[in-house]
């Protein structure tokens, strides 16, 4: 489709920000070796450093579940939550 | 020491409660950083042995314990990885497992005066041999704690080819291993 409406995703923006000196030193260069412009050096690391973040958040929040989950209960209690009755054989359940 | 990259892996049910339980700092962080790469991938049969066992553990509570293994079923359940169901390729391969190692390698568990019975023994023997069949047709590494009755499937498996073709071996890795 030759004139495709942009989704959020793929639309730009623009926007100043400040960069450590050093850092936008070396987005410069690597722009300069792979031969595009600097804005798309910017994007795709902000992109992974943003990936990295949603990853870590997930990470928590799966965490926290298995926490919630499984972390108040005894050693007996987990058995039982792995399947395995345990009886006392004297004893009618 | 297998890193999380390598993955998805298949976690048996002991499994997956004792590394979410862990309190070693090198399981705490390989588990976080493999949940942060993957979802936890296990077997329908696991999901029934957990809600099986809450429920259990409900019925036995009172008051405000219950509304604890209630919430606690609640958390698990809501932040379940990729569940795999018994379709028609597992419960074939099951199959073929159970009846070549019919009875379970290793007797019912026991605990202080506890004991589980046979009947129990049997069927969790049989949830085991369905979660090995997800690992085999899924192509997955099993991360388990139960080496003698995992380790009696993969012999299994590699000793009659002809029963599982195009399947097998049985990866294995041993949560005793990383805990």
């Amino acid at each position: 489709m030759k004139h495709a409406r942009r989704n959020n995703s793929t639309a730009k923006a623009r926007t100043t920000i400040t960069l450590p000196a050093d850092s936008l030193k070396q987005a410069k260069q690597i722009a300069r070796a792979r031969k595009v412009n600097l804005s798309t050096v910017i994007s795709e690391a902000l992109e992974n450093g943003l990936r990295m973040h949603r990853s870590a958040q997930r990470s928590e929040q799966v965490l926290d579940a298995y926490r919630k989950a499984f972390g108040g209960f005894s050693e007996e209690e987990v058995l039982l939550l792995d399947g395995i009755v345990l009886n006392n054989p004297g004893k009618r359940q | 020491m297998v890193h999380p990259a390598f993955g998805p892996f298949l976690f048996d049910t002991s499994a997956e409660s004792r590394i979410a339980r862990s309190q070693n700092p090198a399981v705490k962080d390989w588990f976080a950083e493999y949940v942060a790469l993957h979802p936890v991938h296990v077997s329908a049969i696991t999901v029934m042995e957990r809600v099986r066992g809450y429920a259990l553990l409900a019925r036995r509570a009172t008051g405000r314990g219950r509304e604890t293994v209630e919430a606690a079923q609640a958390a698990y359940l809501n932040e379940l990885g990729h569940v795999y169901p018994v379709d028609t390729a597992v419960a074939t391969v099951a199959g073929e497992i159970m009846a070549l190692v019919p009875q379970p390698p290793t007797p019912p568990r026991r605990a202080h005066k506890l004991v589980e019975s046979r009947q129990e023994r049997l069927v969790r023997w049989r949830f085991d041999c369905i979660i090995a069949a997800t690992a085999l047709v899924t192509e997955m590494v099993l991360i388990h704690n139960n080496p003698a009755d995992f380790e009696s499937i993969r012999s299994a498996v590699e000793i009659s080819p002809k029963r599982f073709p195009r399947l097998g071996p049985l990866g294995l890795i041993r949560c005793e291993s990383r805990v």
